[in-house]
């Protein structure tokens, strides 16, 4: 009746040093779900366990009703019986077999004859535009057609559940993208279920219907990509997901101000709970938010201005990225290349800048004190609410 | 859910997948791998725990009757120079060769061969070779420096290859390929631009070798010359062959001497082989303390080893000069001897004959002994190969199975450090007795084969498989395939030029087989080398000679088959 995939309690260590812990994740039919965060923080693992490969010490794993996994009773289906299908990092195609062979593999070892004879392995390979390649080898093919290839591998059984590792790590920038439409386009097609993990936030939001976000073994977010986007619950979410400007806050007697004694007048977006005076946050903002102005005059109404002095800058093609500094802070900034080509230019580093955002840009955690618990976004208060 | 609840589902509605054979399957595979490693255990271990049951009974009686000999301090003194003398001729030999190797000339890139040829030419098979040249009366070469003036007018000498530092001579030449093997494959993983950078920061070329290459070629060389070192230690043909006669004594003839001579004394036999086997072992634990962290070494990343520039000449003619000394000419020493009537310093083309062949193809014995080498050798591959495999495996992906592995790691590791003499003696007193009263059987030496064949036909294969990694199988396993069609699809494949590899040099060193050969052997179940070793005791010097280049055509013969099969890398992968 459910036919969702679950994990509960899922924990993994190697010696004292835990991988993955007390993770919970649910997966609906047909769902893709990017697990998204840094190297290291067990995403990869998670999957493994998944597919088998990693036993892990405690939890239980669920593919619809059928228990794969469960710590308590030792049970611990192998990888080749619980119908999943793969796609590596590595590619992982076997040297010694044509396309076909790699292709029809699944089918094959899986007694899945009528398959074959229909043209399953044809049609699988037309899919990920390899129909022409089915009697090459794997040497013989380009690093993008051998993860076509393995893509069509894990897909043509299909599975229950489809894996990915980090399947365009190793492919260069537009083969990169080319590949990930493709997989897009076929989930879209297929509806196969899919766990896809990266550490890239581009890919997790083109891709994922949900996205999870792990830090140290554990969910951070779990959430619908916009949301993520727009949303993060925690500093560590933040800046992960591309808000890289960082500033630190303090709630002096006159109210909120940066470590350059700024005012941010933040009675449009209302720190809960920091009230007191002397509390401290930590506010996180992307880079498209920050807006460079030749003069002060420009500054929108509303917007916060702040005293910076020009860094470093990188001609970027129809934009700069700019690097200022406020107080002992590094923003960057994305400034027009046109607007700005010829002021930037006569600037030496050390220049004053002006500089601005919008209040309703900024989210506010509470000041890092290594307790990711202790980080959570105190405001969720849009802009307008709280005018 | 239910299924969530930590509650057990109810068996009633449980899937296939939930049933539950009673034994986890991990634990299933533990239970066989356990099982192999009773029977390896058996095969490696007893043997040489009831040597040493025997040596300490009646108060160590073995132990007193050995050590007590008034020669004794001799003895090992001769074992132990005869062991270092060989290592530093296979070392700087050894190293020289591979350095030589790495700086040929891209259209002599095929001498890169040549110093693991010798490991073709039986041992045997060398010595002999030698002993017609260089016998003190009748040595071809000895008769030959005997024309020049100085020397002129004597009867023998001026070389005596019968005597101790012409026997080190000879055996550090046979090791010398084994350190060329381990060295050559150290220099292959040094990028060339470590090379380069040491140059381009004022090195010389001299500097670059002493004080780059050297030390990143440590582990290498610490590894090979342990194993020459413990191969010196055991070394049994040269000595056995050559200083019988004249009063050389190592630890291993002393073994022969006291199984062979009747009454045999298996005690004192066995307490003789008591330091081999403890060096041995020590050598092993040591050495894998000294190498410790291997990522130190690692200079991966980078151009191969450095493409050779200049002509390279000194490298040619080192390499030529290597095969002439190793191969060709103990050769010529074998076939000249082989195609005359009788031994003699003389030589008259008038009395070239091939009756020695007729002889040698015409005799029972020794037809018999081709078949039983070749039967035995073959039957210790088929069955060490799929053995060899499975303790692979068990070392690659057994993490989980710490104590295991660590158990066979030992006990394939134990055969390469305990010299073949000591598992001859060894089998000879398990396999005379119950249970298994084997003596004179095909089979015991198939079983002595096997132990020692174990660290080539593991070590070959775990290096293959760290290679191949996790990967492919991994893939295989997420495609619904059992670990069973796992091995049988895509490792078996896979590993298909390394298994080829490993059977042409299992092959070889099998059909070579001579120390643990000639003391399980009995007088109607020979192998090649027994019987060569036979007719040297009896004097029928031309059928020696005849014989020992049978011995190298029959080798030359499995690797040409294993060259078809497996294409011409066979041999480069060793």
């Amino acid at each position: 009746m459910t036919s969702k995939f679950r994990v509960s309690g899922l924990t993994k260590s190697y010696g004292s040093n835990i991988v993955v812990d007390q993770l919970d994740l649910e997966i609906e039919e047909g769902e893709f779900l990017v697990l998204l965060g840094p190297s290291g923080c067990g995403k990869t693992t998670t999957l493994r366990c998944l597919a088998g490969l990693e036993t892990p010490q405690d939890g239980t794993i669920t593919f619809k009703d059928r228990m794969v996994f469960d710590g308590q009773s030792h049970l611990n289906v192998p990888a080749h019986k619980r119908n999943i299908g793969m796609v590596f990092q590595s590619y992982a195609l076997w040297p010694h077999m044509t396309v076909r062979k790699n292709i029809g593999y699944p089918l094959k070892v899986r007694n899945m004859k009528q398959d074959i004879d229909s043209g399953a392995i044809e049609a699988a390979a037309e899919m990920v535009d390899c129909g022409k390649l089915l009697d090459r080898y794997p040497s013989q093919l380009s690093g993008g057609q051998q993860q076509r290839v393995a893509v069509a591998r894990g897909l043509v059984s299909r599975p229950d559940l489809v894996l990915f590792d980090e399947p365009l790590s190793n492919l260069d920038a537009r083969l990169r993208d080319q590949v990930r439409s493709q997989i897009h386009q076929l989930h879209q097609k297929l509806g196969f279920t899919a766990v896809f993990v990266t550490h890239d936030q581009s890919e997790a939001f083109a891709l994922g219907d949900r996205l999870a976000i792990m830090k140290s073994g554990k969910i951070e977010q779990y959430d619908a990509p916009e949301h993520v986007f727009e949303n993060p619950v925690s500093e560590y979410v933040a800046a992960f997901i591309g808000m890289g400007n960082r500033l630190e806050l303090r709630n002096g007697h006159d109210g909120w101000m940066t470590s350059a004694s700024d005012p941010i007048d933040l009675k449009r977006a209302a720190v809960r709970g920091l009230a007191d005076e002397g509390a401290t946050a930590v506010a996180r903002f992307r880079p498209d938010d920050l807006t460079l102005h030749r003069s002060m005059n420009e500054v929108p109404a509303g917007n916060v201005s702040l005293h910076a002095e020009l860094v470093t800058y990188e001609y970027g093609g129809r934009h700069f990225d700019v690097t200022v500094k406020t107080g002992t802070e590094e923003l960057t900034l994305r400034a027009n290349a046109y607007e700005h080509s010829a002021a930037l230019r006569a600037s030496k580093p050390g220049e004053p800048m002006v500089v601005s955002f919008s209040p309703s840009a900024l989210r506010v955690f509470a000041a890092n004190t290594g307790d990711a618990a202790a980080a959570r976004q105190l405001t969720a208060v849009p802009a307008e609410a709280a005018a | 859910m239910a299924i969530l609840s930590t509650e057990r589902p109810s068996t009633a509605s449980t899937t296939p997948a939930h049933r539950h054979k009673g034994i986890p399957v991990h634990w299933r595979a533990r239970i066989w791998y356990g099982a192999l490693l009773v029977v390896l255990a058996y095969l490696v271990l007893l043997p040489m725990v009831r040597l040493q049951l025997l040596a300490f009974e009646n108060d160590a009686q073995g132990y007193r009757t050995q050590y007590g000999r008034y020669d004794i301090a001799q003895t090992i003194g001769t074992t132990v120079a005869f062991a270092l003398g060989s290592l530093v001729i296979a070392m700087v030999l050894g190293t020289l060769l591979a350095f030589a190797a790495s700086r040929l000339p891209a259209k002599a890139g095929f001498l890169r061969v040549i110093p693991i040829l010798p490991i073709v030419m039986p041992s045997v098979a060398n010595i002999v070779g030698w002993a017609f040249l260089l016998s003190p009366g009748p040595g071809y070469l000895n008769v030959l420096l005997r024309m020049l003036p100085w020397w002129n007018g004597s009867d023998t000498g001026p070389i005596d290859v019968y005597t101790l530092p012409w026997i080190i001579i000879l055996t550090g030449f046979g090791l010398t390929s084994f350190v060329y093997l381990f060295v050559n494959s150290g220099m292959e993983s040094i990028s060339s631009e470590h090379l380069e950078a040491a140059q381009v920061s004022g090195s010389s070329s001299l500097g670059v070798f002493f004080r780059v290459l050297l030390p990143l070629l440590r582990p290498s060389l610490i590894y090979g010359g342990g194993i020459a070192f413990l191969l010196g230690l055991g070394q049994f043909t040269g000595p056995l062959l050559l200083g019988q006669n004249s009063g050389v004594k190592v630890l291993t003839t002393e073994m022969y001497r006291r199984v062979s001579e009747s009454p045999s004394d298996f005690a004192a036999a066995a307490a003789a082989g008591s330091p081999l086997v403890i060096f041995g072992i020590a050598l092993v634990l040591i050495q894998k303390a000294m190498l410790g962290d291997q990522t130190r070494f690692v200079t991966h990343g980078g151009k191969a080893f450095a493409p050779p520039t200049g002509k390279g000449t000194w490298a040619t003619i080192t390499i030529s000069l290597f095969a002439l000394v190793s191969l060709v000419i103990p050769m010529v020493g074998l076939i000249i001897v082989s195609l005359t009537p009788y031994w003699s310093g003389s030589l008259s083309w008038s009395l070239l004959t091939l009756d020695n062949f007729r002889v040698l193809f015409a005799t029972d014995a020794i037809v018999e002994s081709v078949v039983t080498s070749v039967l035995t050798s073959l039957g210790a591959v088929a069955i060490c190969v799929p053995i060899g495999y499975l303790m692979a495996n068990l070392l690659v992906r057994g993490r989980r199975f710490r104590i295991l592995a660590m158990i066979a790691d030992l006990i394939t590791a134990l055969p390469l450090s305990v010299p073949a003499v000591i598992f001859g003696v060894g089998f000879l007193l398990t396999y005379t007795e119950p249970p298994f009263i084997l003596y004179g059987t095909r089979t015991v030496i198939v079983l002595v084969y096997i132990v020692l064949m174990l660290p080539f036909a593991t070590r070959m294969q775990m290096t293959s498989m760290l290679a191949l990694g996790n990967t492919y199988t991994e893939a295989s396993a997420t495609s619904g395939a059992s670990p069973f069609v796992t091995n049988i699809r895509i490792m078996l494949p896979l590993m298909r030029p390394t298994i080829l590899s490993a059977v042409a040099l299992m092959f070889i060193l099998l059909t070579h087989e001579f120390a643990a050969s000639l003391l399980v052997r009995s007088s109607t179940t020979q192998v090649m080398g027994t019987l060569l070793y036979d007719m040297w005791q009896n004097g029928t010097y031309p059928l020696v000679a005849a014989m020992a280049l049978l011995m190298t055509a029959v080798t030359t013969a499995g690797v040409g088959v294993a060259m078809l099969i497996g294409g011409r890398n066979v041999l480069s992968k060793l």
